[in-house]
């Protein structure tokens, strides 16, 4: 009864694996077969996507070419969760990635990503802003090029702040109190003072890290240890959690994040709001209710620091380690962070470029009259801390300080327990 | 071929399945508890207790076992207490008894994900129902730290009460009518008749109960991972959660294993326990 | 008597009232979008399929369904097929060690998941099985295989052995008894233990989160809670992907429902 079946299968596998061979040839064809570059990045926050257009023209200039744009979750952490995932097991089903910036040491030290060191000439560095190309940098080589840039500015209502004879605040109690001046005056329950986001993500971490340097405060020592001036990080803390119990911060703020504050602003319910530079072109379209009446500033300081220690972020891209097209790979990545490419997006999406040059573009300017003031905020912006545990801090840290804010946790309680947690942490990294 | 042998060819399998899975991996993660263990770094070096050491000073571990401890006592309380209950008001269904069945048994069924989207939008500020029944206060919920814990519970009672009910129910059913006209009292109603025949003989069974529901209490995990995620700021973090948030999102396996061992442990303890607490009632009874 | 006959709808009620969360997010479901935030009245103006098709063809879920079934139903075949075996051999075979056995599977089925998650993780990671359907297949039936053979062996063991005997007798082998005789008459039995392995695979979260990466293997309860909304949470989509997620418990628990009883039943009375 066993033997008919066996000799199918001993005629069959031959057949089976031949095709099987044949099929997984269909990469290393010759000429004539498209090659296939996979370009995952998240979705563009804006009015519109310039990317699609971006990637037509890349593969007009090579023939033969097609680059498969895939989309990510909209969320950070699971965009971060989905690439650890993709990457950690061997071939990633993608060429080109798009990372935020506070992963690239990271996939770096993981080896995850392609040294572009060799392939991107000194001047095409030098091109894009030092805080950008910072973090790119790992034991002395580049891993990333930067795509876009971001910094935490603050937007304030112009018209109100005129209407009482204000100037944008340079510290924070200057800001509350133009805070308790207007809505006394105003008299609008639905009035919001200072929105901020609070909630328990990376978003509410990057706040309260400004907050920190805002009062001369680090996070982490040249060493690596943490909170290395205990006192002014409490006063940093004790600050942002008295801004919502005295209510000059809604209790909501600490649910918040970019969009949920975006919008009151931009109804024109609140008087301050700490963000990234993508809201400002939302807050111009036409029909907006604060069209005309928003201003930038930079970031108010507390008593120990400077202001204007927005953080800075964006958006790099990558090429995985383990693409089949390492050239074409570093091509696009090169044409996507080129001057032209940058410039085609700040036009089309709420974007700001990492290049410079791009802020006295006269074109450009003409289009948004804000980015020689951007270009300042830019420059005076802070990276969060440049090292590839930066995401495993940040998650630790997270609850930490989310217990401040809400009121769970003082201060000091939050710090030490904080220092305990990162402690711990630094144990298993570095012994 | 013998008894024996065949015995073993048959057993082969599923203890093997077994064994690679179920039992090899419980050795394993003791074993990777005592490790400095980070995959992606490529960082693996002895800890020793460390990971353990540090668990015992560490806030962040007993906020988390205070939380699954109340979790869980409290849940499991109410859940039993109304299981019974609606067992009792089960018990005298004489019709559409499937139908009953089916709608209680649907909250059992459902899966936890779909439970917790479904109370996450019960509990929704503004287009929640909770909120609208109860005149249009905008209470948040799930954002609020004193009052994340109970909503939670909320859910988890409802979710797993009808497993209760049921048993409570199938043991009712069991008791003979007769057995309430021999105790001289007036039918099954009332409280006496309850205190002197109900309770005793569905006692064992509500102990079942108890235990069945105690050790998934102290596993559960997807509730409170999707409806919250262990916050607003870790009011609803049990051990469970923060053990999956240091294992996936600190990457730190050598201790986000050691909080699972201590999980391990504890579910073993509380099993063992009610054990031998059962057994010693079925000795008396 | 009359008091009697009023009890009985008042209590299905009353049941009705205890699955009233489900009922609601059916019927957010059915609610248009712009009726969702803020709730203003209880009953929707006009019911619409708009969330269905969403989830129909712009979601994950379609394909979610397709994994979910296929790993459920094939760690269901797994478990009670390696289970039944196993079953036998514990119930009626002379087994050196067989309580310590069976003792051994009553604790397997206390194992809590978060435990044994990491060491999964890296096994599968070890064998490339991350982001297949075989990774989940494998974890989910480790953990419902104790509780099949837990309650087919007690199944078995109420067969009067006068039937094996009679088999015997006749000159059957152990196998064919096995095959003929055992096995038609704890069918039953099978179908309960077969349908909470299903119903645990199906509604398995932990793993299934671990373990996926892609819609190549992302299951129901996975792709419901990472579902995509933009800027705003699409809940009436959420509910719709919802009651999708819940069509084989809920039919189960109308059209199964002795089996699945009695399954319950049977795990928490063998103690």
């Amino acid at each position: 009864m066993a033997r008919r079946p066996a000799r199918a299968v001993l005629l069959g596998l031959p057949v089976l694996l031949l095709t099987l061979i044949a099929g997984g040839c269909g990469e290393r064809a010759t000429t004539g077969v498209p090659v296939t570059l996979v370009f995952k990045h998240a979705k563009i926050l804006g009015p519109a996507d310039p990317v699609p257009g971006l990637l037509r023209r890349f593969e007009a200039l090579h023939p033969g070419l097609r680059v498969q744009s895939e989309a990510l979750t909209w969320s950070s952490d699971e965009q971060h969760q989905f690439y650890v995932i993709n990457l950690e097991g061997g071939s990633p089903p993608f060429d080109v990635m798009m990372l935020d910036v506070i992963w690239v040491p990271e996939f770096a030290r993981a080896g995850w990503i392609l040294d572009l060191t060799s392939f991107v000439p000194a001047a095409e560095r030098d091109a894009h802003f030092p805080t950008a190309i910072q973090p790119a940098v790992q034991d002395g080589k580049l891993w990333a090029l930067p795509w876009f840039m971001n910094v935490g500015l603050l937007y304030y209502r112009t018209d109100l702040l005129a209407k009482y004879g204000f100037a944008p605040p340079e510290a924070y109690d200057e800001l509350v109190r133009q805070v308790r001046r207007i809505r006394e005056g105003e008299r609008d329950p639905r009035l919001d003072g200072f929105l901020w986001q609070g909630k328990q993500y990376e978003g509410g971490m990057v706040n309260v890290l400004e907050a920190l340097w805002a009062n001369g405060a680090r996070l982490l020592d040249d060493a690596g240890r943490p909170f290395p001036e205990p006192a002014r990080a409490r006063e940093s803390l004790a600050f942002l959690r008295g801004l919502i119990e005295s209510g000059v911060s809604p209790g909501w703020v600490t649910a918040g994040d970019e969009e949920l504050t975006r919008r009151p602003f931009g109804d024109g319910r609140a008087i301050f709001l700490r963000s990234w530079p993508y809201a400002l072109d939302l807050f111009e379209l036409p029909g907006s209710a604060v069209r005309g009446k928003v201003g930038v500033a930079p970031l108010p300081r507390l008593p120990h620091g400077e202001g204007g220690r927005g953080s800075t972020g964006g958006a790099h891209l990558a090429v995985s380690a383990r693409t089949r097209h390492r050239a074409l790979a570093v091509e696009l990545v090169r044409f996507l962070t080129s001057d032209a490419a940058q410039r085609a997006m700040t036009e089309g999406a709420a974007l700001r470029p990492s290049r410079p040059s791009l802020y006295h573009d006269a074109a450009l300017v003409a289009r948004d009259p804000s980015l020689p003031a951007l270009l300042g905020l830019m420059q005076r912006g802070h990276p969060r801390p440049i090292t590839p545990y930066y995401l495993m801090l940040s998650t630790t840290l997270q609850p930490e300080f989310s217990a401040v804010l809400v009121g769970r946790k003082s201060p000091e309680r939050a710090i030490a327990d904080a220092t305990a947690q990162v402690d711990h942490l630094l144990r298993a990294i570095a012994p | 071929m013998t008894d024996r042998r065949l015995a073993w060819l048959l057993l082969a399998p599923a203890l093997l399945v077994l064994g690679g899975l179920t039992v090899y991996p419980a050795l394993w993660v003791l074993w990777l508890s005592l490790q400095y263990r980070i995959p992606v770094f490529s960082i693996a070096r002895w800890a020793g207790l460390e990971h353990y050491a540090f668990l015992a000073v560490d806030t962040r571990f007993w906020n988390a076992a205070g939380v699954t401890g109340a979790f869980t006592l409290v849940s499991v309380a109410l859940e039993c207490a109304l299981g019974l209950g609606v067992a009792l008001a089960l018990r005298g269904q004489r019709h559409w008894r499937r139908a009953a069945l089916a709608l209680l048994l649907l909250a059992w069924a459902l899966p936890s994900v779909v439970t917790a989207k479904l109370f996450e939008w019960l509990y929704h500020p503004s287009g929640g129902l909770v909120n609208f029944l109860l005149g249009g206060l905008a209470i948040n919920w799930l954002g609020d730290p004193a009052l994340a814990l109970p909503a939670l519970i909320a859910a988890d009672v409802w979710r797993t009460t009808p497993f209760v009910a049921l048993l409570c129910y199938a043991r009712l059913l069991t008791i003979p009518p007769e057995l309430y006209e021999a105790g001289q009292v007036d039918g099954a109603a009332g409280w006496p008749a309850f205190a002197r025949i109900t309770w005793p003989l569905v006692r064992p069974i509500l102990l079942v109960a108890l235990l069945f529901r105690t050790l998934d209490a102290l596993r559960a995990f997807d509730l409170m991972f999707v409806l919250t995620g262990g916050g607003p700021a870790g009011s609803t973090e049990t051990l469970t959660v923060y053990a999956y948030r240091a294992l996936f999102q600190t990457l730190q396996v050598g201790f986000g294993s050691a909080i699972g061992v201590v999980v391990f442990v504890l579910v073993m303890l509380v099993a063992v326990g009610y054990l031998r607490l059962i057994n010693r009632q079925e000795r008396t009874a | 008597m009359r008091a009697g006959r009023l009890r009985d709808p008042l209590v299905l009620l009353g049941l009705a009232l205890y699955a009233a969360p489900f009922f609601w997010q059916a019927l957010t479901s059915l609610r248009p979008d712009a009726e969702l935030l803020p709730l203003a009245q209880l009953w929707p103006s006009r019911l619409t399929f708009a969330h269905y098709d969403v989830v129909f063809r712009q979601s994950l879920m379609p394909r979610a369904l397709v994994n979910s079934l296929g790993i459920a139903l094939l760690s269901t075949l797994l478990a009670v097929g390696l289970g039944a075996l196993a079953a036998y051999a514990l119930a009626r075979l002379p087994v050196s060690g067989r309580g310590l056995i069976l003792l051994g599977m009553i604790a397997a089925t206390a194992f809590p998941q978060i435990a044994t998650v990491s060491p999964l993780y890296l096994m599968m990671r070890a064998f490339g099985l991350r982001d297949t359907w075989l990774a989940l297949i494998l974890a989910d039936t480790s953990f419902t295989l104790p509780l099949v053979v837990w309650l087919l062996a007690g199944f078995i063991r109420e067969i009067p052995p006068a039937l094996e005997e009679a088999a015997a007798v006749d000159g059957a082998g152990r196998l064919a008894t096995l095959r003929w005789v055992v096995l038609p008459l704890v069918a039953p039995g099978m179908a309960s233990a077969g349908l909470l392995a299903f119903l645990f695979s199906w509604n398995e979260f932990l793993f299934a989160y671990s373990f996926t990466a892609t819609e190549a293997s992302r299951t129901v309860p996975v792709a419901l809670a990472l579902f995509p909304g933009v800027f705003e949470v699409p809940w009436g989509d959420i509910a719709a992907a919802s009651l999708l997620a819940s069509l084989p418990p809920i039919f189960i628990v109308v059209a199964f429902q002795r089996y699945l009883v009695r399954g319950l039943l049977a795990g928490a009375l063998r103690e």
